[in-house]
Order: structure tokens, then sequence, then C-alpha cells
């Protein structure tokens, strides 16, 4: 980014995308989700334009795009009301692991249908023993002849009802040292030995949570990602950023659609012949949000600035932050979306009371805001370690 | 192959506050976000169904100011292949006849036109009868109002439908000028490819010069009607409010009446 405007193809693609999200509403994504249903036709639909598949690069039939042009159709998406929550984890990290280390087999296989948005992928890397300590992920992959076999467990993975396969995150023995080091395997979601469990969620969303268990699943050679294990972990870290870049972008669209809804409901709810929204009780706390919203978005515009201009660790910092402000936005809009509302902002009708437990998740995943700030003491003020 | 030219126009967005300027009473553009008019879009998907039946090529054309390129570039994104924009500042005022003028004139740039498709009309002006001037101006067949279109060799048929006469079934030769009705089709959305695409894709900007006109022969001040005064609409009443004590039903059959509505 060398000047605060997006180009205008960055532009253009957001309104496309905001008005084709606008076509389904948010009333759809609802009454989907309420009814435990997927919002299969809107992928699918988006897929067809190629906005699932901005990033994925020309030679495999994608857009040829950036992380940045991702993170604005996800924006859109939320901002429209149709949240596509496996955005962040299919085209995002698993598309971007892919096409970054994948063998040429793999991306031949994977991309052109990352493209199309016609595969989704599931990734899973939190176990129940492990949280945010990915040092102490159990599950293991043990070679058999040129198989692999995998056990262990893992949780809160989003999607995996959806997905052709789960882009785990195991260990292996390393062959020289004997010590456990990490290993990525593209794992099908219909293979033997795999078994997913939804959670049951107080979230009203299109996309489940679910507890997978890996016993004794045989994989073959070709599932592990790259040539070999050693690219194992940039592979990790080549996803995170995307996966917070892309966090961010999510939390910035909800907080979007709670300010909209906000500031229409302020401007036509009239009460003592006045509009809501002349009042500064009302006025003013909508008006800081505009602010944190923007704030936001321009971190997390940077963030995939530096990510796309290959400074990983650049990207690092800002995306951080990036997902750490537009969290917090989102939470914020919507506390204050509900309470603009009155009473309504608790009726099934508005649609509100329902993103008070969507933009939550923000704060927690895919990293905690205590993690974030973590982050922020050791790496951005020098601070001593404290785990 | 077809060779399609669709008219498309740049209006201020119907969701916000459009007014008229205060000095001139034209269109005042600034006042509200501008957008491709929503008939074009339209337009233009009949033209790139028609383009991707057979062969083809479309090119669309916009009379309007600068900023115009930016209803040409999503007409472009939607997949047109090139674009005429005719900019200049002695066009700002100018009626539908003088419209008409400009538009068959830039189309008499392009060559061997089969189609020319264009929204019915537009949802600023709304005057509804450029697509009918222009055929005229053209010397070409009308069929207008359309709200099916299919292309067979050299023929056209179009249902035409109208709220006073029904539907009405027109084939003509072409080329010809047809006008859309929002029932036409559901446009595209542009997809990612088509909006990168769309910078690269050849605009040619002329002048009134440029198009062989003079400059006299359009504008306000060459107008054949003039506003002279304009008002804001005024803003919506309290509406009647009526009890129903059992009689609900005949109290509004007693107010439509009143409205001669019924």
């Amino acid at each position: 980014m060398n000047n605060f405007t997006e180009t205008e193809e960055r532009q253009a693609l957001r309104k496309a995308v905001y008005d084709f999200g606008s076509k389904y509403g948010h009333e759809y994504y609802l009454k989907i989700a309420r009814e435990g249903g997927h919002t299969n036709e809107l992928w699918d639909e988006a897929g067809k334009l190629g906005y699932m598949g901005v990033a994925v690069p020309e030679e495999y039939d994608g857009g040829g795009g950036g992380i940045g042009d991702l993170a604005a159709v996800c924006e859109e998406l939320c901002a429209a009301g149709t949240p596509l929550l496996l955005m962040v984890v299919s085209p995002a990290i698993c598309g971007t692991v892919i096409a970054r280390y994948g063998t040429e087999e793999q991306k031949q296989h994977w991309l052109p249908r990352f493209a199309t948005g016609e595969v989704r992928m599931a990734f899973a890397i939190t176990e129940p023993d492990a949280g945010s300590n990915s040092h102490k992920i159990t599950t293991t992959a043990r070679q058999d002849g040129d198989d692999w076999v995998l056990n262990g467990q893992k949780v809160f993975i989003s999607g995996v009802d959806e997905a052709e396969a789960v882009l785990v995150v195991g260990r292996t023995e390393d062959a020289k040292t004997g010590k456990l080091k990490p290993a990525l395997f593209i794992v099908p979601t219909d293979a033997p030995g795999f078994e997913a469990q939804d959670i049951p969620m107080d979230i009203v969303s299109a996309d489940k949570q679910f507890t997978l268990f890996f016993d004794n699943v045989r994989l073959p050679a070709n599932a592990l990602v790259g040539e070999s294990t050693d690219t194992a972990l940039l592979q990790l870290f080549a996803g995170l950023n995307p996966e917070r870049i892309m966090g961010a972008a999510f939390s910035l669209g909800l907080a979007r659609l709670a300010l909209n809804k906000a500031t229409e409901y302020a401007k036509t709810r009239n009460v003592w012949g006045a509009p809501i929204g002349s009042h500064q009780g009302i006025a003013h706390p909508l008006a800081q949000i505009k602010v944190e919203i923007e704030l936001a978005k321009l971190m997390t515009q940077k963030a995939a600035a530096l990510y796309e201009a290959g400074d990983d660790m650049g990207a690092g910092e800002a995306a951080n932050m990036a997902k750490y402000a537009a969290a917090e936005a989102a939470v914020h809009a919507v506390d204050q979306a509900v309470h603009t509302h009155g009473g309504n902002g608790l009726a099934t009708e508005y649609g509100l009371g329902a993103m008070i437990a969507a933009v939550r998740v923000g704060r927690i995943a895919p990293v905690s805001r205590e993690m974030i700030l973590n982050f922020v003491a050791q790496h951005s003020l020098d601070l001593p370690k404290s785990y | 192959m077809t060779n399609i030219v669709v008219l498309v126009k740049q209006v201020p967005d119907t969701y916000s506050e459009r007014k008229l300027a205060e000095t001139d009473h034209t269109l005042d553009r600034e006042s509200a976000d501008a957008v491709l008019d929503e008939i074009n879009e339209r337009a233009v998907e009949e033209a790139l169904k028609i383009k991707e039946a057979g062969e083809g090529e479309v090119t669309v054309l916009c009379v309007g100011p600068d900023r115009a390129t930016d209803a040409i570039r999503k007409a472009l994104s939607m997949g047109a292949d090139k674009a005429i924009h005719v900019s200049d500042e002695a066009l700002h005022g100018s009626d539908i006849l003088a419209t008409a003028k400009v538009i068959a004139a830039a189309i008499g740039k392009v060559e061997g036109v089969d189609l020319v498709i264009a929204g019915n009309e537009s949802s600023d002006g709304g005057a509804g009868a450029v697509p009918a001037l222009l055929a005229e101006l053209l010397g070409m067949p009308q069929l207008t109002y359309a709200h099916h279109v299919s292309v067979e060799g050299s023929a056209i048929k179009v249902d035409r439908e109208t709220a006073d006469e029904g539907i009405t079934h027109l084939e003509a030769n072409l080329p010809a000028v047809v006008s859309v009705t929002e029932k036409i089709n559901e446009p595209r959305y542009p997809s990612f490819k088509g909006i990168m695409a769309a910078k690269k894709k050849p605009v040619e900007t002329l002048t009134v010069a440029d198009l062989g006109l003079d400059a006299g022969e359009v504008g306000l001040d060459n107008a054949w009607s003039t506003v002279s005064e304009a008002a804001p609409k005024p803003p919506r009443t309290a509406g009647e409010k009526v009890e129903d004590d059992g009689d609900g039903g005949t109290k509004i059959a007693e107010y439509l009446v009143g409205q001669k509505l019924i």
C-alpha cells in the first residue's frame, strides 16, 4: 500500500461482492443457520464468480490476486450479512499452504478446485490438551512402508461436514534424531478411522464445530504436504498470517453489519418527535465504533500489504494487531447496536441477538486476545516472555 | 457474429436522495452516489447472452461526464468487450433529442452494428423515448419494451410487454434497436477475472466535435424543453387511522371508493 486508497479493482471487487451477498442477505443466512443448514448455494455461486479463488495463482486457474483481495471478499460477505466462515480456513490457510509448499501433484490436484470454490478444506490444529500451545500437539503420524498412519484427536474444527478433506497439523518422528517434529497431512473426510462429532454450540452459524478422532487413519505417502517434513514449520507459519488477516476481515464485516443496522435504526426510530440518532447518547457511541472499525480496517490492509510484499515478520505484527482490533470493534459494535435497538435488539426479527455470540468468537479464535497481547508484549515491546 | 452496441447510463443511485441543481434545474450529480443504471445491467446481460450463445462482440456506449467511466467499467467487468465514452462539457443539460443524435453519431463510429440494446427508460430522466428516437435516426426497426429477445440468423424476435397492450410478438431483420424491460433477465455479478480484465479493455473517449456534431445542436441552451421551476417532493403525511369496530372492511372500501381506486 503506497497510499490510503485501494485500487480501482479492489474497490470494484468489494462492491460486486457486497451486492452479491446482499442478494442473499442476513435473513437468508440466519434462517439457514437456525435450521442447522449450510449456505452451499451461496458458497458455490461465489465460487463460480471466482470470489473464493481470488488468491489462487493464475497458473492454477485462480484470480492471481493476494490475501488483501481474499480478505476484501470475506469482509464484504460478512458486511452483507452472509458470513462464510470457511473462507478463513479453506482458501486462506489451506489454499495458501498448498500453493506455497505443496508438491506439484498436490497443487495440480487441489488448487484449480480452490480457484472455483468447488472444494472446501477444513484446518485442524487445536487439540483438547494443547490449546494454543502447538508444541504440545500429540496427533502423531507413524510411517508404515510408504504409508502414514495417523492417531490423535482435534477439537473446535470448523465445517468438517462441508469439507472434502482436512489439513491436519500433526507430528512425526524425525528419522535422524527420533524427536517429534510437526508435519501437515491432507486427510480425506471419508478416510477409514476418521470420525467427526459435532459440538453443540450456542452460536447461530451455518458452519458447525467438530471434535475429530483419528484412529489408525491410513494415508498414502502423498498425503504429507510437501516433499518432506522439513518445511512443516514454515508451512504452519505460512498459514497463520492469512488466518489472522482473514479473522480480522471477518470481524470487520460483522462490525459493519451491526453498525449499519444500528445507524439505520437510529435514523428511522422516532421518539419524542426526533430520530433517536439525533441524541448524542446514541450518536457518540456509534461514531466511536466507526472510528474503531476504520482503524482496524487500516491495520488489516497494512497486514495484507506487508504479507503480499513478502515481509512475513512485519505482517505478523500487523496481522495480530488487526485481528485484535477488529475483534474488539465487532464486539463493541454488536453490543452498541443491540443497545441502540432497545428491546428490538434482542428480538429475533432484527438478527442482532444472534450476532452477540458470533462476534465473541473473534476474541477467542483463531488465537485468543491474550495470546496476541503476549505476542505484542514480547515482540513489539521486548518484554520478558511470560510463559 | 453479432455485433452489439449496448447503451449504458450512469445515474444517481435510486437508494440515495436525488435532487435537481438549484441553478439550472439539471440533475445534481454530486448529491448522490452514481451507479450504472440497473436497467442497463440487464441490457448488458442480454447482449452477453446473445454473444455467448453464438459469436459476437459487445461494445458499451455511454454519454456522460468523466466520472461515468465507473459505470462503463462495471459493464466491462460484466464481460463487455470495449467501450465508447462520449464526454463533453457542451452536453450538459442535453434533452432526449440531442442525446439521441449524439448516440446515433457515436454508433456510426462502430462498424457493422447488428443490434443496439438499451434499457426501456432510465431511472433518472425517465423519458423512455431515446430508443425510439434512436431507431428513427438510424433508420432501423425498433422493438421496444422487450421481456424476451432471440436472435435467429439475420432476424430478431422480441416479446414486447406493456401494461396497456399486453404481450405483442415482434419480428424484424437486423440491424435493429431493442429496448428491454426489467423482466428481461437477472444481470450477472462481475466475476473477479472480469473485474481484473475490465481495466485493460479499450475505452474510446469522444467529444461532440469528434462525432461531427455542432455544439449548437446539444446542451441545455438548445434543449426543446426547459424546466422553469422545481420543488422537492412534499414529505409523506400521516395516514388516516380507521378503528375497526367490526366494520373495518366497509370503511376500507369506502376509503378506496373515495380515492376512486375501486
